[in-house]
């Protein structure tokens, strides 16, 4: 039986290369792929303490559901604004979108 | 075979899965090519999926599988193809922040251990029986079903958005 600890800290672990991820990539795609990381990292831990902690009633199990609907969202927007950007700028890396700056 | 083998043995298979997710979680994140970073993004993904095997969560791990591997990564790879020069190595994919970047989600890591092992977790049930899928759905539509509709409103949104802002710049 593996302790809860381990899937905590497995959940850590990733959580903080997502981290490192979204703050170094260059090209938004990077950066979308990292919150991807993220999230799943966010399931990991509700579906653990679910398991460990709760009240037998599926309430973590469902919640990451949600989670992986609204990610699959989330990128599917993040995605589709990449190409709106590269379109007009043929160009996806972060610094270089500024736009809506002044 | 006696059942305390097969656990350890269960228990090792986890902790080389638990190890292979972050190994190609870091490919995934230094990865100078934006087309092999996708490729570890599903090898991570399928990862997280066994991960939630080990919890009990079988529909999750197929819904992982499904939604994530299956759908999302193959769009991360059509955008991928339709944008990036994903053969040119020499463009660094990374920014100037690497070292701060490092430092900072390092001790990130280390304060989230800490806690970790700080706090004392008291299992409640930790041989509860398992969630099957036939209850998850049912809780899913008696329980939880404002969520579930807020959820289809949300993907509604994001289906018609998606079109929108994808279509042709000309209005």
């Amino acid at each position: 039986m593996i302790p809860l600890d381990h899937f905590l800290i497995l959940g850590a672990i990733l959580f903080s290369i997502g981290i490192f991820g979204v703050l170094t990539r260059r090209s938004a795609i990077g950066i979308l792929m990292s919150i991807e990381l993220i999230l799943n990292t966010a399931n990991i831990n509700f579906i653990a303490f679910n398991k460990f902690l709760g009240a037998g009633d599926g309430l973590g199990q469902i919640f990451a559901l949600l989670v992986i609907t609204i990610a699959a969202a989330s990128a599917v927007i993040g995605l589709v604004l990449i190409i709106a950007v590269y379109r007009n700028t043929k160009n996806i890396f972060a610094e270089n979108i500024n736009l809506m700056k002044w | 075979m006696n059942s305390g083998l097969i656990q350890q043995l269960s228990s090792s298979v986890f902790y080389i899965i638990a190890g292979l997710t972050v190994f190609f979680a870091i490919r995934l994140v230094i990865s100078r090519n934006i087309f092999h970073s996708a490729i570890f993004l599903a090898m991570v993904l399928m990862g997280v999926a066994c991960v939630y095997l080990y919890l009990g969560a079988e529909f999750l791990a197929i819904a992982q599988v499904l939604i994530y591997v299956g759908a999302i990564v193959i769009l991360f790879l059509f955008v991928i193809m339709l944008t990036a020069s994903i053969h040119d190595r020499a463009i660094s994919q990374m920014n100037k922040q690497v070292l701060i970047s490092a430092a900072g989600a390092a001790a990130f890591l280390l304060l989230i251990i800490k806690v970790i092992k700080a706090g004392s977790w008291q299992a409640n049930n930790p041989s509860a029986p398992e969630l099957s899928i036939k209850e998850l759905g049912k809780s899913l539509m008696t329980t939880y079903v404002l969520p579930f509709e807020a959820i289809s409103l949300i993907l509604i949104a994001v289906l018609v958005g998606a079109i929108v802002i994808a279509k042709s710049g000309k209005r």
